[in-house]
Parts: structure tokens; C-alpha cells; sequence
């Protein structure tokens, strides 16, 4: 459904110099650089996949959305969307993808939300009955029944991007992307938001492309990750693959009704021992939770067990410092 | 203080090099329509009223630039941004008088202006069409006294029409309006002795009239020594008058403000 | 296509509706607008009245030519001039991308969602002196030649149109479009006179890089059966083909912008 392939991008930007000499030099000459946002990226989405993008800043994740949705050109390589060349056929591309931008609002400021919807419902040329239900159910999914009315200026910035959202899947775009959806947003918002992504992807089949520096976005939304930096890509694939391969582990806590004395399991690394609590550290990740308990044998007054993903943030952190190692 | 206030405003001038080169070209392509015009219209006769062609060739040239040397809407705009934000109100927190302040700024612009813009259009012009000197060195110094005393007064009405927008709550119709007087009054495109009697009567005492007529006049030897002094005294007086409105309105404005909250 | 030309009238509605939330400083806006154009007509009136002529022309022809160039100045950057001359900033907030993902032509997004209604002042005050002036010239008024002066003033009003696109359009490249607007101002009130005032090589810039000798001299001098400097006989039909050429340009140009939009940065 979208292939991307040895895509680039470059930007030229003017040089700028400091200081009183340099604001003089400035006046008289132009030197451009040269910035490659975007440096031979490939990866190809299925129809139904719910991809997160992410990278540091300035890492070119902006860029390629950009490419996606045919705002930019790539100055090498192609990219497919649906079957076409976005930039190209913008317009027919358009019809079928929906785009929100978490810094910038789609939405007219001093007018009732319900009227940026009504205009979105002229340019995409919407018939009333499929935009009436539309607007019911996403209006219900995402809470916006009580300010459906009120101007946006008067929105909390979670009202408001609740509402880019909305208006972004009125048309039943086939891929919906998001460029930072949840910065800035309270963590009630974005649970909320989350939940809603999650489930129109899971339940509608909305494909999903969304950039951020979250990786909670990434945890609750999309199963799969890719990862870049420097316009480079560094990583494609399930997270819980990247956590594999890092060798993070999964923390397994025992607790017992009382002290059973030293417990050991064939799967699982003792890690500490503080009598009724026992915490392991998962070596095997194929074997399943029943079966690890199953080493544990008979006897045993097992109270609750718990286990504990690794932190992602420090999945990733540890994945930037071995980077070298782990080129797809 | 305030001298620092306009050093600043000359140097940030400096990081806006196309908008230097758009007024040095905009200025010079004014001035060269004026000419055309005035050739035109003179046609084969030598004077009218006294006034010839190359008079008018240099009236052009001062009027055209050394007088419109400074773009006084912007200052208007400025206040009127400055009062729709409410930023204004920072103003009434600092050790400092605005419309100084604003006076200080807008003086670094003008010095920037005739550096950068003026004298650079005027060298080119002079060069293809010719400057008439001062009619005498007492008219070249008076020349320079007018033309300081225009900036002051086209700062006061600029600075007036910008302050009335904290009551009429928009600049742009202001700035049209002063525009538009200016355009007439000033002397700027049709010196006032080509008007109509009656007109150019109450047009001489207006304030617009010391903005771009009297100093060309002055520069031609067109008054007498004391009618020169004379008009000098009289400008004065409406310079005064003006600075007067505006603290006047500085005043009540500050007073909405504090009472108000901008 | 109908349904596509109900969207952008929709836009037009949704804007006008927001500006006249301050009637009153709209009316204003037109009043003092009105009266800056009424006093530098009176100056350049001035002039004439003492001088007689200007370069061949009398009070009425120059009234007709200034009124010609104010109503298809204002024909044209009520479609063109706010809405161009903002693009830097929409560049700038990244709100232009947006409107790179809707189905929709952003040229015609930009145009309708920003028409602008100060113009009316402008067309009242032209129509005003437009009528005057087209009772006073001589000219033997018929069928063919109110037809031509009605296509030309379209033309002329399309070219403005295109001028101005192109002078906004540079944003979407170099970010900073905002002194070329002055610079074309500068022509503007050049072409408020009949060109054989000036000297050949403003001439010959006011015919080729900066048309706006089309813009009011060559139609009007064209129907005052004057002799139009340095095209001569060709005067009347390039007068008619000023605005459909500058569609053609205006369009190659904006293209070629969009496809090398380098976006707000990020």
C-alpha cells in the first residue's frame, strides 16, 4: 500500500553569520548549505498496519510524512502511496488519506468546530448521509458532543486535537498520519487519544502513520517501529523484536504467602531475593509465562506473580548507544 | 538613553538587506516618474509662475526623497499592533516616556534611511539629471533646519493618528486617512504655488504644508529671508502644538490603560 | 465542477462573514481609503488643470486612465493582493502544508478564502470618475468599442491577478516575498501615466519585465485612437492578450513553486 524506496531529501539553506561583521557580511553575500533530511530510506506498509515513525529531532521524520502526503518532493527515489506518486496526484491522493498536524491546526479559528467540519465536508465532497454518521460516531468515540458548537480559539488544546482527528477521518480516509499528535497534551488527553487511534486501526482498519517522540504512542498504538536518525533509517520492525535483540529482559516478581526458601527456574535469572518477594529476569523469551511457572514444581505457596516489560525508554536509549551493532 | 534607543533601531536595520534594496530602487523609480512628469507638463515652456524646469527637477528630487525619507506608517501600524496586543502596557512599567521612546526609534530609522536609501538615490539622480544647489548658503542652512523640523512634525502626526487608535481601534483607516492628506497638503507631489488661490492660501498654514513645500521653497530661494524666519517660527509653533496633542493623548491613553488593563 | 465552484463560494462566504464582524471599521476602512485615492487624483488634476496637458493628454483622457487603472487594479487584487501578500506568513506558521493534503487547489483555497471587500471603496471611487471621464473624451462610443474596453478591462484586471500570484508565489521558495510587493507598487504608480512621459528604457521595462503598461496605458490610449509608444498597430490586440498570456506564466510559475516547496522546517 505505501513503498517507499531510496528516498531522499535535501534542503539548501542560507548561511548565517554572527555578529556585527557578520550581519555586514551577511548584507553583501549568500552561501547556501546543504542539509540532507532525508538520506536512501526504504520500507514498504500494508494495508491495516499501524506504523510509529520515530527519531530524535530534526531527525527527518517531519520530511517523510511530508513526502507521504505529496507536500514535498523527494529529490531521489520513489514513493508510492495507494498505487501512486503523491506528488503527482495530489488531489486524487488527497481524497484518500487524512492528515493531522500536531502543531499546526487544520481548523478556523474564530468559528464553531462543527463548521470546519461542514467546510471539510464540501472539499471532500462527502455525501450528507455517510457525513451525518460519520460525525455521530466519531463525535461519540472521542467525547466532543459537548463543544461540537463552541469556536475553537475557546478549545483546550486536547478538545482541539481531538477535533483535528475527528476531522481528519470524516471522509474515511484509507491511511490516516499524524505528525505529533500528543505533544503538548495532558496525560488524560492522551490516553484518550491513544485508545481512539488504537481502536479505529484495530476495528476499522484505518492504516495508521504516526511520528513522535512518545514512545507510549508507540506501545498503545503500533505494533510496529521505524527508527531513524540523521535521515538514516536505523531500525524496522516489531518493538518486541528491538527489545529482543537488545537483550532487554522481562522482570518476572514472585510473591509467596511465605518465605519457600531459595527458588530457582530454568528460564529465569535470580536477581534478588528479598524472602517472600523473588524477582527474576527472563533469559527465555520463547517459553511462555505457564511454562515458566511450571518450573517452579509443586509445593510452593505462590501468592501473585507479576511481570514487567523493560522500561521503552530505556529499550531506546539502549538501542542509540549500540547502534553500530544492529544495522537492519 | 534614548541615543542608545536609536542606535538600535539604525543597526537592526542593517539585517534587512532586500528591504533596503527595494526602498533604494522604489525611491529612485519615484523620483524619476516625478521628473517625467514635470517635463512633460512643462513642454517647451521655460517658466511658469516664476518656477522653471530645473527648479522643478529638483523638487522633485527633495521632495521625491530626502523629505519622504522616513515611512511614517509604519510607526503608525506599529502603534497599533502595539495597542491591539496590549503590549503597550509595558510601556507604563518602564523608566521611560513612550512617545520618546517612539520619537528615539524613529529618528534611528530616519538617520538609517538617509545613509543607506537617500543619499545613494540622490548621488544617482544628481548624477543623470542634475541638483540645483541652495539658492544662497543662509537658504542651504535654513534648508537643513527645515528639514529637521519636517521630520519632527511628520513624526507628530504619524505619532498622533497611532495613538487615536487606542480609541478607534484601527490603524489601517488612520494611516489611509494621513495618507491621503499628506498626499494633497504636503507640497509633496504639487508644490503649493500651483494651486489654486484659495486653496493654496489655507494649504500654506497647515502643518502638511512644512512636511516636503516650505523646505524645497526655502532650498529655491523661493521665500525672502524674513519670510523664510517667519514660516521657520510658525512651523515651530505647530511642532509644539503637535507635541502638545500627543502628550495630551499620552496621557488619557496611559490613564485607560492603567484603569482599563489594556 | 459545480459542486467545486460551491466550495469556494462557501469559503468567500466564510471569510466575508468574519470581516464584517466590525462593520464599523470596515466602513471606516473604505472611507479613508476612498479618500486617499480622491486626493492624489486631485493632486495629479492639479497639475494638469494649471499645465494644460500632460504628454498629449487632457484632464478628462488622464481621468479615464486613472479610473481605468484603479477599477482593474481592484478587479484583480480583490483575488490576489492580501491573500499573496499573507503567503509568506502561512508558509511560515506551516498552514500552507495543510493545504497541500486536501483535495483542493490551494491557489483557489488562497484566492477565495481571503477575498477581500475593501476593494469596493476603490471600484465606487473609479466608477465615480469612470463615468465622468467616458462622457467628456472624445471617442465615438459603439457596440465593438465598449465591447473591447469591457474584454480589456478584464484583461488587464486578470493580469494583476497573475502578477500578484507570481510576487506571492516566491514564498513558497525563498520564504521572503514581502519587498518585491513594494518594488511592484513602484511600477504600479508609474503605470498610472501615459507612457510617453517617460523615458524610453521605462518604456520599454513598463512593456516586457514589468507589464503594467497593460495594465491601464495601452487598453485606454488604444480606445483614445492615440498612438501607443513602441508597439504601435499591435497595441490593440496585445492590450486583449495581456491577461491570458499572464494566466499561462502565472501558472508555469506556480507550479514550478510547488514542486520545489521546501516546507516551514521540521
Amino acid at each position: 500500500m505505501i513503498a517507499v524506496n531510496g528516498a531522499s531529501k535535501m534542503f539548501r539553506q542560507p548561511r548565517r553569520y554572527s555578529g556585527l561583521g557578520g550581519s555586514i557580511k551577511g548584507f553583501f553575500s549568500r552561501e547556501y548549505t546543504q542539509v540532507r533530511a532525508v538520506e536512501d530510506i526504504s520500507f514498504a506498509i500494508d494495508s491495516g498496519e499501524a506504523v510509529g515513525y520515530l527519531g530524535p529531532n530534526g531527525a527527518g521524520k517531519s520530511t517523510m510524512i511530508k513526502m507521504m502526503t505529496g507536500i514535498l518532493v523527494p529529490t531521489a527515489g520513489s514513493i508510492r502511496v495507494l498505487g501512486r506518486v503523491p506528488h503527482e496526484e495530489r488531489m486524487a491522493n488527497a481524497r484518500e488519506i487524512g492528515v493531522v498536524f500536531g502543531q499546526r491546526s487544520q481548523l478556523w479559528w474564530d468559528l464553531p468546530v462543527r463548521d470546519s467540519f461542514e467546510l471539510n465536508r464540501r472539499i471532500y465532497n462527502i455525501a450528507d448521509a455517510r457525513y451525518r454518521e460519520n460525525l455521530g460516531h466519531l463525535a461519540e468515540m472521542l467525547e466532543m458532543t459537548g463543544y461540537l458548537e463552541r469556536p475553537v480559539r475557546q478549545l483546550s488544546l486536547g478538545q482541539r486535537m481531538r477535533a483535528e482527528i475527528a476531522m481528519a477521518l470524516l471522509h474515511d480516509p484509507k491511511i490516516l498520519f499524524l505528525d505529533e499528535p500528543t505533544i503538548g497534551l495532558d496525560v488524560v488527553a492522551k490516553d484518550a487519544v491513544r485508545r481512539f487511534l488504537s481502536q479505529i486501526n484495530r476495528e476499522r482498519g484505518v492504516s495508521i502513520i504516526l511520528t513522535t517522540h512518545d514512545l507510549q504512542d508507540i506501545e498503545q498504538i503500533c505494533p510496529r517501529l521505524i527508527m531513524v536518525d540523521d535521515g538514516k533509517l536505523l531500525f524496522d520492525g516489531e518493538l518486541g523484536r528491538l527489545r529482543a535483540a537488545l537483550g532487554a529482559r522481562r522482570r518476572l516478581t514472585l510473591e509467596f504467602a511465605s518465605d519457600p526458601g531459595p527458588v530457582t527456574l530454568a528460564s529465569a535469572r535470580l536477581i534478588s531475593d528479598e524472602g517472600v518477594f523473588k524477582h527474576f529476569l527472563i533469559e527465555d523469551e520463547t517459553i511462555s509465562l505457564v511454562g515458566i511457572l511450571g518450573q517452579l514444581g509443586g509445593g510452593h505457596d505462590l501468592k501473585d506473580v507479576a511481570i514487567e516489560e523493560p522500561d521503552i525508554e530505556e529499550v531506546i536509549r539502549t538501542f542509540y548507544q549500540q547502534r553500530p551493532a544492529l544495522a537492519p | 538613553m534614548y541615543l542608545s534607543i536609536a542606535a538600535r533601531a539604525f543597526q537592526s536595520r542593517l539585517a534587512y538587506r532586500s528591504q533596503v534594496w527595494a526602498s533604494f530602487f522604489g525611491q529612485t523609480i519615484q523620483i524619476l516618474a516625478r521628473i517625467a512628469i514635470w517635463t512633460a507638463a512643462y513642454a517647451g515652456t521655460a517658466s511658469v509662475e516664476g518656477v522653471s524646469l530645473d527648479d522643478m527637477v529638483t523638487y522633485s528630487i527633495l521632495a521625491g526623497t530626502v523629505l519622504a525619507a522616513w515611512y511614517y506608517e509604519a510607526l503608525i501600524q506599529d502603534i497599533g499592533t502595539s495597542v491591539k496586543t496590549g503590549d503597550v502596557a509595558v510601556f507604563l512599567l518602564k523608566p521611560i516616556r513612550y512617545p520618546l521612546y517612539l520619537f528615539s526609534s524613529a529618528f534611528g530609522e530616519f538617520a538609517f534611511r538617509i545613509t543607506a536609501v537617500v543619499l545613494p538615490v540622490v548621488i544617482v539622480i544628481s548624477f543623470i539629471y542634475g541638483l540645483q544647489p541652495p539658492a544662497s548658503l543662509f537658504h542651504g542652512l535654513m534648508f537643513a533646519s527645515f528639514w529637521l523640523l519636517s521630520f519632527i512634525i511628520l513624526f507628530e502626526l504619524a505619532a498622533t493618528c497611532g495613538l487615536l487608535s487606542f480609541w478607534l481601534l484601527t490603524s489601517f483607516s488612520l494611516t489611509y486617512f494621513l495618507q491621503g492628506v499628506i498626499a494633497l497638503f504636503s507640497g509633496s507631489l504639487v508644490p503649493l504655488w500651483f494651486f489654486p488661490p484659495a486653496f493654496e492660501a489655507v494649504a500654506r498654514l497647515l502643518p502638511f504644508a512644512w512636511i516636503a513645500y516650505y523646505p524645497v521653497a526655502v532650498y529655491l530661494g523661493q521665500l525672502g529671508v524674513e519670510e523664510t524666519l517667519l514660516f521657520f517660527a510658525f512651523g515651530l509653533g505647530w511642532a509644539g502644538l503637535l507635541a502638545l496633542g500627543i502628550a495630551m493623548l499620552w496621557a488619557r491613553a496611559s490613564m485607560r490603560l492603567i484603569v482599563q488593563g489594556g | 465542477m459545480i459542486a467545486y465552484l460551491r466550495v469556494l463560494a462557501y469559503l468567500a462566504s466564510l471569510h466575508v462573514r468574519s470581516l464584517f464582524e466590525y462593520p464599523g471599521a470596515v466602513m471606516l476602512a473604505w472611507v479613508s481609503q476612498g479618500f486617499s485615492y480622491v486626493s492624489v487624483y486631485t493632486a495629479i488634476a492639479l497639475i494638469i488643470l494649471r499645465f494644460d496637458t500632460l504628454g498629449g493628454w487632457g484632464w478628462p483622457e488622464m481621468a479615464l486612465l486613472l479610473s481605468f487603472h484603479l477599477l482593474a487594479y481592484s478587479m484583480g487584487a480583490a483575488f490576489s493582493f492580501t491573500q499573496f501578500r499573507e503567503l509568506e506568513e502561512v508558509v511560515r506558521l506551516g498552514t500552507f502544508d495543510c493545504l497541500l493534503v486536501k483535495p483542493i487547489s490551494p491557489w483557489a483555497y488562497i484566492v477565495f478564502s481571503g477575498f477581500n471587500t475593501q476593494y469596493i471603496s476603490h471600484v465606487v471611487v473609479a466608477i465615480g470618475l469612470m463615468s465622468w471621464a467616458v462622457g467628456q473624451v472624445d471617442i465615438a462610443w459603439s457596440i465593438p468599442t465598449a465591447f473591447y474596453f469591457l474584454a480589456s478591462l478584464v484583461s488587464s484586471a486578470v493580469l494583476v491577478a497573475c502578477i500578484i500570484t507570481m510576487l506571492g508565489a516566491n514564498a513558497l521558495v525563498w520564504v521572503r516575498s514581502r519587498y518585491l510587493f513594494s518594488t511592484f507598487f513602484g511600477f504600479w504608480e508609474l503605470a498610472r501615466f501615459p507612457l510617453n512621459i517617460f523615458p524610453g528604457v521605462i518604456q520599454f521595462v513598463m512593456l516586457t519585465i514589468a507589464p503594467l503598461g497593460f495594465l491601464a496605458y495601452v487598453p485606454v490610449a488604444v480606445i483614445l485612437g492615440k498612438d501607443v509608444v513602441l508597439l504601435g498597430p499591435a497595441a490593440p490586440v496585445l492590450a486583449l492578450l495581456a491577461g491570458p498570456v499572464a494566466v499561462l506564466i502565472a501558472r508555469a510559475h506556480w507550479r514550478f513553486c510547488l514542486r520545489n516547496y521546501q516546507g516551514a522546517g521540521g
